[in-house]
């Protein structure tokens, strides 16, 4: 099972990488008020309507 | 809609590529399920193709997969990340020329894979089968890829990032670095190469890809386009936006170590097969909490499944979704593995899982998208949808039906032993036994594409009957 | 009373707050640089011009989108650089040029858009919060995310049979946990160390330092057997162990600060003060207000009768009393007049007077003492002094035992040694015992903010469930403070006043008093706009004043002579011009609805009830009989009162007092427990332990019945963390708790501990 010498130091490179993604968004206020921005999405949308339209 | 142009021109969303991709899914997905019907007939009807080389079934299941998985799947994920992106982002595409660079360099991908696979141009390693010239673009267009989405939300006006972004996100890294691990090889010549690595290591590789490509690629880009297409259409926030970010990164903890339960009882160490069914189990959880978030969203609002089919098509995938990954799981345990290994239970369970998740929820997903690509509210017939729904549920049921009786079929006649210790049935006598659940399959896949067909029809009376409009970011954003 | 706003999530770790806003101070005042800085901070100049953030309370949203609607109506104000909006605090962060807008035009354009604004001081608190949970959530994940990828690389070693795993891949299984181990210890783990450290330089063995301890012996030897499989430590690693109970241990620090913080939002809620205003006399005489920040030697502020002095100085216009007690401890009022020192913070019980500032802000003896009462209500609670007591020669008694059993098997079974002592310093809690009480006492103070009593002092808990005798005040805490109807009869029937101008006489004169009767009074008549002279109020007697034309009106006790003929029947308030009586005013006084239920379940429970008040003792005699109270006096006057209180302490009785008025204010000071009616007055309500702001005498029994489960709750979460400790370390001791089980254990007990007193919270 050589490839583990292959695949164990990567996961643990993407541990850390995955631990600098979260400490990222942590301080970057992302978990911040959560339920708002559920709702966000559905605001009114701005896609043009086509009012010449057949059929 | 008025848009105040007092103190700068407006800025319009990039649609181009989006309109691209979703248009490339539905030609692709024809296509895809095609030779996917002409393979299930060919599994009952051998000599349907009289033979010809490039219509053989070996050489066409590869370019069924890959049809399916990174032309159909792949423009779906594309057009819906790109839409998402700019569209909770509110800001157009970072780098727009680049993003049009990204469609035509994927549509070259699929067209070289639709070439090269036929011609027998294969590295033999499964979804992972194209040759190294054709590994080398996909790094190339998958990095340009990156860098548009990601800069994207760099440059994004809204503070926070839509968990739907997370899922895309992931699913982008995880698969650049899937292939790349996955496909390094030693080119002997133009379409011949040798992969990096040997016997049950390369075996290792290919399964920590296998299943990490079905984990990100087909769960966690999907699993984005479901948290945002869902509230859309239903018009509801999702049920608890604070359970997605914690079902995301509970997925992101797990995902990575259940690749071994693809290699039960092969030459691989009994210790790592049982890591990999350990894990696997623990992925239970974390896709179920997903998908309850996803179909609570309707709580409270369960009679708008009556009569909106992109509903029906969105909220029948993650029950197909919340399926597949609860027998995933129990598959991976060694014991019902030893069952089902090689036979087509295996296929029951991967259709139910990308007729019934990845395909519906694409479909539900274009069919809010692309009408509003062309400045229209809906689709140009909304009773077509509701008969490619009901057309394709029942062509999936078909499908799994027949292939769970298949394999478990398969599994107990294969393991059945004589008194003296001896098989009972050659090997010959469960493939008859199989051919007719292989005609109920093929009768099941071709209602699905029959259901296709209705899409693309009512795609191409929809674009013919719209006007691609640009469509305009909102003022108030961009203060 | 408005509870939690719904926006709230459930499982969130927002904080809100349960008041509606309360409406914002005037621009002048608002808009004064010194007076939003208090909820304001800068930021760093763009491009020369400075910018401001101020933080708003917002009151009114009843949805998420209404966060959309504020933010584009504040992004609209001209100056406006950007604005936030949380639905689920309610509250807005805005960032503004101090050149182009004010912080009135934010609160108005909040206003104009449907919803209320008021400046939001906690901010600052609550900023401190966020930060302490970020970095909180920050280390559990960490560690959680850590044991995670540790256990998956653990896992072979366990599901392989015996010689499968190459040594060489183990090494590598090894050598991976090792290295993804080091930010658990280096950065998750790190508050444990430097806990240890801090108690051991302070000379006492901490609460961490086992813990601490445990985890260094762990990693230390796991580190050996991952580097040095044949060497000293054996080959066996634990690094699955170590950062599994790390994530326990860190999982239920976590729990805990949540419950704290809650607590403490609620509780600040109670005390947040607005931006005080004090009524500067401008050199033409007129009156404008101020923010007390803005106050400088040499001003001369008015202070109306009830308020606290905002400033140490002189008195220069009228006489009054004040109330000292805060400063000396005196509860008995000191007399002031024109030339004497008034002290910060005192209050003015008397009449409205004018004063001259010395002294102001930080330099006053009132900011003294606050900040003395802040150290003091960090003490920790009576309940709490015997588990610290324990908790030092328990961890000595943990040490040694470790080393005992490190001595031990090192001669039964060597490589077992290192892993016994581990365990045995994993195993063992004193978590559990310092948590053992303030968990519970917070997340019972938070239950009863809920419920309508806000505590100022978390250790009036334990008063309220011990409280032997319960005094009573009869005016505005068992009855009602506003008269149902109040009725005017006329003693003078000359042609010299009518009627009406009887009773605006009445009610501007009773305007200036808080006492509940006159506030009846003065809320049923339109006041007659007159100016009054040299105010004088007693408290129990009545108020006086001097009006234009010199006569010397009284409101209040009526005179001896007729005292005799109207003891038992309604309350009544007589109003007299130059001694000679004019009119009386009839209150129809309403027991509280709830006031015979209340005092009967407190009776039940146990409770002395008795009624103490200021009335004539035939309707106190009425009242508690009506009541079922025994113990009823009447015409105390609030020395009386007083006495009454030492003398049921001096028998040994636990006193407790709920009151309302002013005169009460020095009997809640000298009773152990001190409740006041939230309708009451200011300074009943600064001094006492806690106030019923729900002004329900019911809440004040859901209280006590509360208390008391609280303390029974404490009690649980001893005898567990003591049963738990008696159980586990016998078992550690034998070698029959491997450190995964150890660690585990410890989590789950501080857990238990913190679940168990968040029963009481809901």
């Amino acid at each position: 099972m050589d490839i583990l010498y292959l695949l164990i130091p990567l996961s643990a490179v993407l541990v850390l990488g995955i631990l600098g993604v979260f400490a990222w968004a942590l301080h970057g206020g992302q978990f911040d008020d959560l339920e708002q921005h559920g709702e966000q999405i559905l605001e009114a949308s701005t896609d043009s309507l086509d009012t010449h339209q057949r059929g | 809609m008025e848009v105040n142009t007092q103190t700068a021109p407006s800025v319009n969303y990039t649609d181009g590529p989006v309109r691209g991709f979703a248009l490339a899914a539905v030609v692709w997905g024809v296509v895809g399920m095609l030779v996917g019907v002409i393979i299930a007939a060919l599994l009952a009807f051998p000599d349907l193709t009289y033979g010809i080389p490039w219509l053989s079934y070996g050489r066409l299941r590869p370019l069924h997969t890959n049809a399916v998985i990174f032309a159909f799947g792949g423009c779906a994920l594309m057009a819906t990340s790109l839409h998402v992106v700019q569209r909770t982002c509110q800001v157009p595409l970072f780098l727009p020329k680049l993003a049009g660079f990204v469609f035509w360099g994927w549509q070259l991908v699929i067209v070289a894979a639709a070439i090269t696979l036929p011609l027998g141009i294969t590295q033999g390693k499964e979804y992972a089968e194209l040759e190294w010239p054709i590994d080398l673009l996909i790094a190339v267009v998958w990095v340009a890829y990156a860098i548009v989405f990601f800069g994207t939300i760099g440059m994004r006006k809204v503070r926070h990032i839509y968990v739907a972004n997370w899922f895309f996100g992931s699913f982008i890294i995880a698969v650049a670095l899937l292939h790349i691990v996955n496909s390094a090889a030693m080119p002997v010549s133009l379409w011949k190469s040798y992969s990096a690595y040997a016997g049950v290591q390369d075996a290792m590789v290919q399964w920590w890809y296998g299943h990490n490509a079905v984990g990100f690629f087909l769960t966690a880009g999907f699993l984005g386009m479901m948290y945002y297409y869902i509230p859309k259409q239903a018009e509801r926030p999702v049920y608890s936006y604070r359970l997605s970010i914690v079902h995301f990164w509970a997925l992101i903890f797990t995902y990575m170590w259940a690749g071994p339960h693809h290699l039960h009882y092969t030459a691989l160490p009994d210790w790592a097969q049982s890591v990999g069914m350990v894990f696997s189990l623990v992925l239970l959880a974390p896709s179920w909490g997903g998908m309850i978030n996803g179909m609570m969203t309707l709580s409270g609002a369960w009679h708008k499944l009556r009569d909106d089919p992109i509903l029906k098509f969105l909220i029948v995938a993650l029950s197909f979704y919340g399926m597949s990954t609860f027998e995933g799981p129990m598959m991976s345990i060694k014991t019902v593995n030893s069952l089902s290994h090689y036979t087509d239970w295996g296929i029951a369970h991967v259709h139910s899982g990308s007729l019934g998740w990845v395909g519906l929820i694409s479909m539900g997903s274009l069919y809010y998208l692309i009408p509003r690509m062309f400045g229209r509210k809906e689709m140009y017939s909304v009773p077509a949808i509701n008969l490619h729904f009901w057309i394709a549920t029942l062509g999936i049921v078909l499908y799994i039906a027949a292939m769970w009786i298949a394999g478990v079929m398969q599994g107990l006649m294969w393991r059945a032993l004589n008194a003296d210790g001896t098989l009972v049935y050659t090997f010959v006598e469960s493939v008859k036994a199989t051919w007719p659940f292989y005609v109920v399959r093929l009768i099941g896949g071709l209602l699905y594409l029959g259901g296709m067909l209705v899409m693309a029809w009512n795609v191409v009376m929809t674009v013919r009957s719209g006007r691609a409009l640009p469509s305009p970011i909102p003022r108030l954003a961009l203060a | 009373m408005d509870r939690a706003a719904t926006l709230a999530a459930p499982t969130g770790t927002v904080e809100v707050d349960a008041r509606p806003p309360p409406s914002p101070p005037p621009a002048a005042v608002l808009d004064d640089e010194v007076e939003y800085a208090r909820f304001t901070r800068w930021l760093p100049t763009e491009g020369g011009q400075r910018t401001a953030e101020s933080s708003l309370r917002i009151g009114g949203m009843h949805c998420t989108a209404c966060a959309t609607t504020i933010e584009q109506a504040l992004r609209r104000v001209d100056g406006v650089i950007d604005a936030h909006v949380s639905a689920a605090a309610q509250c807005a962060t805005v960032q503004w040029q101090v050149a182009r807008t004010r912080p009135s035009a934010l609160v108005s354009a909040i206003e104009r858009a449907g919803y209320s604004a008021a400046p939001d001081t906690a901010a600052g608190a609550r900023a401190l919060r966020r930060k302490e949970s970020r970095d909180a959530l920050w280390r559990l994940f960490v560690a959680g995310f850590c044991a995670m990828q540790v256990m998956m690389l653990a896992t072979p070693s366990y599901v392989s049979s015996a010689g499968a795993l190459a040594p060489d891949l183990k090494q590598l299984l090894d050598w991976g946990s090792w290295l993804l181990t080091l930010p658990v210890m280096l950065f998750a783990a790190a508050p444990f160390f430097t806990g240890a450290w801090r108690s051991l330089r302070a000379g006492r063995i901490g609460m961490d330092v086992p813990a601490a301890l445990g985890m260094l012996v762990a990693f230390i030897a796991s580190s050996g057997a991952a580097f040095d499989p044949g060497g000293l430590f054996g080959h066996e690693v634990y690094f699955d162990s170590l950062t599994m109970f790390v994530s326990f241990l860190l999982g239920g620090r976590y729990l805990e600060m949540r419950s704290r913080h809650r607590a403490e939002a609620s509780l600040e809620a109670s005390i947040a003060r607005l931006p005080e205003i004090a009524l500067r006399e401008n050199a033409d005489g007129s009156v404008s207000p101020v923010s007390v920040l803005r106050l400088q030697r040499g001003d001369v502020v008015r202070v109306p009768v009830g308020q606290a002095f905002c400033a140490d100085g002189v008195l220069t216009q009228g006489r009054t009393r004040a109330d000292e007690s805060l400063l000396s401890g005196e509860s008995a009022p000191v007399d002031k007049a024109v030339g004497d020192v008034v002290v910060a913070g005192s209050l003015n019980l008397g009449a409205p007077v004018a004063m001259r500032v010395e002294r102001v802000g930080a330099d006053t003896r009132y900011e003294a003492i606050v900040a003395m009462m802040r150290e003091a209500r960090r003490q920790r609670p009576s309940v709490q002094h015997g588990a610290d007591r324990w908790a030092a020669p328990f961890l000595w008694a943990v040490l040694l035992l470790a080393a005992g059993a490190a001595a031990v098997w090192s001669t039964i079974d060597p490589s077992r040694a290192v892993w016994v002592a581990v365990s045995v310093l994993i195993v063992t809690c004193p978590c559990a015992l310092s948590l053992a009480a303030p968990s519970a006492l917070l997340s019972s103070a938070t239950a009863m903010a809920r419920d309508g009593v806000m505590l100022r002092h978390i250790e009036a808990i334990e008063g309220l469930a011990r409280m032997q005798t319960l005094f009573l005040d009869k005016t505005g805490t068992l009855t009602q403070a506003q008269g149902q109807g109040v009725q005017m009869i006329r003693i003078d029937h000359g042609p010299r006043w009518s009627a009406a101008a009887l009773r605006g006489t009445a009610a501007s004169l009773a305007a200036w008093s808080t006492h509940p009767l006159a506030q009846a009074l003065a809320k049923e008549n339109e006041g007659s706009g007159a100016a009054w002279r040299d105010l004088a109020e007693t408290p129990g007697q009545g108020m006086q004043g001097r009006a234009i034309d010199g006569s010397v009106w009284r409101l209040g006790k009526p005179p001896a002579t007729h005292a005799a003929a109207n003891e038992a029947g309604d309350v009544e308030t007589w109003l007299s011009c130059d001694g000679a009586p004019v009119a009386c005013f009839h209150f129809a006084e309403t027991l509280r609805a709830d006031a015979v239920a209340a005092v009967r379940a407190l009776e039940h429970d146990g409770v002395r009830i008795a009624l103490v008040s200021g009335d004539t003792p035939a309707r106190v005699e009425r009242i508690g009989r009506l009541l079922g109270i025994t113990d009823r006096r009447g015409g105390m006057t609030p020395q009386d009162k007083l006495a009454a209180v030492r003398e049921a302490q001096a028998r040994g009785e636990r006193v407790a007092m709920l009151g309302d008025g002013i005169n009460d204010a020095p009997v809640l000071a000298q009773a152990d427990t001190s409740l006041a009616m939230g309708e009451g007055a200011q300074i009943a309500r600064a001094q006492a332990d806690g106030v019923l702001v729900s002004n329900a005498l019911h809440d004040v029994v859901q209280a006590r019945a509360l208390a008391k489960k609280t303390l029974r709750v404490v009690h649980q979460n001893f005898v567990w963390a003591a049963a738990y400790n008696a159980a586990c370390v016998p078992l550690a001791l034998l070698g029959w708790l491997p450190p995964w089980a150890a660690g585990l254990g410890m989590a789950t007990s501080s857990l238990v501990v913190v679940l168990n007193s968040l029963r009481l919270a809901r």
